[in-house]
């Protein structure tokens, strides 16, 4: 008896866990967005962008929004640490791609890094929204702007969810909206990449 | 009374003692490091048998380094000092590639204990210096860093010997401890 009306309260109370990775190339602005995330839903304060080394690992925020829990991993975006990318693509619910909107000169670069982690099996089917990021700057590439070359591979998204929004992860412009896009493409996405119970 | 006047006076003046554990495999640097870090000199070790313990100010935080020896024999004693450790500081030699493997299965092993559930993890990929030494990369693919999930973990190349990378880890390690205690 026991044991069915704890395994009731168990299962009545069980929260949905999801796991979103922040990925994008060096410098793009993941760390701040992760702490932006943090200050905006855990009342922390952000820590400041002087602060900010380039990320060589893994660092680590959980929301809760309603009944479910997102964790997101922030890793590192050099060159070499891509290939760690790949062992969390398996375990996580979403992707979020980070771009420097300023960063004219590697676009190129971003679009091939994007379409690398599109193409690979394990990310398969998985919501991709795309951050236009540091908008706060004068001269950054507008969210059109971006759309129109990444367009070019948009054939090899398939049947995914996906979005482009302009943010400004300093000032916190556009985080909620970002956040609020993902938490209801997580629930839709449910039958594909079930989220784990705690 | 006096505890609230105290943990005041730890406020006014910022100073936390925070909890570390260096290890690593025999010969990967860690009391080289610590001494390092305290002194900032390079001191003449010997193996370590037992601990060192030191103490050591950095930004306005006060950390406690308990550096463990890292010799087969002994490293089933690690686990008696895991109790309320902050984050683990935990030291690879980049050019011995033969070991590395040894080195993953006692990180592993180490971060499934419970009193470690909590514990940031910084990796210093040491000894940079010498000639072979594997990268970032290479050591946090040969320790297999990603298939870490829920912990916090940065990974920094330095040479104790020449003092280089010490001081990144450390910030990242700062950042970490001020997020924590918010």
């Amino acid at each position: 008896m026991y044991t069915l009306l704890s395994g009731t309260y168990k299962y009545l109370t069980r929260r949905e866990e999801y796991y979103v990775m922040i990925i994008g190339l060096d410098n793009a602005g993941k760390t701040t967005l992760l702490e932006r995330i943090k200050a905006l839903f855990l009342g922390v304060p952000a820590l400041p962008p002087e602060k900010i080394a380039p990320t060589v690992g893994l660092n680590i925020c959980k929301v809760d929004i309603k009944s479910a829990r997102i964790n997101f991993w922030d890793l590192g975006g050099q060159r070499d640490l891509h290939s760690i990318w790949a062992n969390y693509y398996t375990e996580c619910h979403a992707i979020v791609f980070v771009v420097d909107s300023t960063d004219k000169a590697r676009i190129e670069e971003c679009k091939e890094t994007f379409e690398k982690i599109i193409m690979n099996d394990n990310a398969e089917g998985l919501p991709i929204l795309m951050l236009a990021n540091k908008q706060d700057i004068e001269g950054a590439l507008r969210v059109e702007e971006i759309k129109e070359v990444f367009n070019q591979i948009a054939l090899k998204l398939g049947a995914r969810d996906s979005r482009v929004l302009p943010i400004s992860a300093l000032e916190g412009h556009g985080v909620q909206e970002a956040v609020d896009w993902l938490f209801l493409r997580l629930q839709r996405n449910k039958i594909n990449r079930p989220p784990v119970f705690q | 009374m006096g505890g609230l006047f105290s943990s005041l006076f730890g406020r006014l003046w910022g100073e936390k003692e925070v909890r570390i554990l260096i290890l690593g495999l025999d010969g990967a640097g860690k009391t080289t490091i610590l001494y390092r870090l305290q002194i900032g000199e390079v001191v003449t070790t010997i193996p370590t048998i037992g601990f060192n313990v030191e103490t050591v100010s950095y930004k306005n935080i006060k950390f406690q380094v308990w550096d463990l020896g890292g010799q087969t024999s002994i490293r089933p004693y690690w686990r008696c000092y895991y109790a309320n450790t902050d984050a683990v500081i935990y030291v690879v030699d980049s050019a011995d590639k033969d070991r590395v493997e040894t080195s993953k299965e006692e990180l592993h092993s180490m971060l499934e204990e419970e009193e470690l559930k909590d514990a940031a993890l910084l990796v210093f990929a040491n000894k940079q210096d010498m000639q072979g030494a594997m990268n970032a990369a290479e050591v946090s693919e040969a320790l297999g860093l990603s298939t870490l999930k829920n912990r916090q973990w940065s990974i920094f190349t330095t040479s104790a010997v020449n003092g280089v990378g010490l001081n990144e880890g450390l910030d990242w390690l700062v950042n970490i401890i001020e997020g924590k205690n918010k």
